[in-house]
């Protein structure tokens, strides 16, 4: 961030497409190899129409979103998530986040963040007032 | 990395609430450069450990976790429910670290069961570096 956050402020929208094979890259990376997200027989037989992205694929582009604005991965000191919704193979994720606050003493700023997708017309929150918390010095 | 099993077949009924409050022997994790870097290629990030590789760390212990007979989690009816990384400090490439899981809570709810992992991260000084939180999401049978 090149100046001072200020409660209010939006952070840039970082998007990406969902595909098959980032999907399979990030369970050899992050070692989540549940064949819900690698094998479509499967997604159905439990219910999903086919595979859908980690949870935590969709949080890694949301900390990519937040590490593109605050400069620094060392910099997120605090990161959540609640899970909402599924992410299936081709929907685009929206990582958003807005600056709740910020604490002058501690040197820190807590966003409040998301990540959307659009389906049917309709906007879902695979991710839902999720908080991470900067270190700005 | 050991593969956790996930079509391994589980108990049918709900997980016993019996076993909150269990911890299990801590594991070593390294933070590999290799997988850092693949995991950073993921994201299209170009230094550092990202915020959620922490991940990593928790699926090395969480194998231990999944077989506990005691727990009766059935893992091929799991979804991740939520997520919290709390970080003392960026970790540090090639450090190994210990990992040290229990089982914060086990709750039913609306014919799901919900189970909270905490994992205490610790560095080689015996400081503690960081703590993952995981809520698991048991989906009831039908």
């Amino acid at each position: 961030m090149s100046a001072p956050p200020r409660a209010g402020d939006q952070i840039p929208e970082l998007r990406r497409v969902v595909t098959r094979e980032d999907v399979k890259a990030y369970a050899d990376a992050g070692g989540d190899q549940n064949p819900l997200h690698q094998d479509d027989a499967f997604a159905r037989r439990v219910g999903f129409p086919g595979i859908l992205a980690h949870g935590m694929f969709t949080m890694g582009h949301l900390a990519a979103c937040v590490v593109a604005w605050a400069g620094d991965p060392a910099a997120v000191i605090r990161m959540t998530a609640s899970f909402r919704a599924p992410v299936f193979m081709g929907e685009e994720l929206v990582a958003g986040g807005r600056v709740r606050s910020v604490d002058e003493a501690a040197g820190t700023a807590t966003l409040e963040t998301w990540v959307t997708v659009e389906r049917d017309g309709q906007t879902e929150y695979p991710i839902r007032r999720g908080e991470a918390v900067i270190r700005r010095r | 990395m050991t593969p956790i099993c996930p079509t391994r077949l589980g108990s049918l009924g709900p997980m016993n609430p019996g076993a909150e409050g269990t911890t299990y022997p801590e594991v070593t994790f390294v933070v590999d450069p290799a997988r850092v870097a693949a995991f950073r290629k993921v994201f299209d990030q170009e230094a550092g450990v990202p915020p959620t590789f922490l991940t990593a760390a928790e699926f090395a212990a969480l194998p231990a976790v999944l077989a506990d007979p005691n727990l009766a989690l059935d893992f091929s009816r799991v979804l991740h429910g939520s997520q919290e990384y709390d970080y003392r400090r960026p970790l540090r490439e090639g450090e190994s670290l210990r990992v040290a899981a229990r089982i914060g809570s086990i709750r039913q709810k609306g014919g799901n069961g919900f189970m909270t992992v905490v994992m205490e991260i610790f560095g080689q000084d015996g400081e503690l570096a960081a703590t993952a939180t995981n809520v698991m999401i048991e989906r009831g049978l039908e």
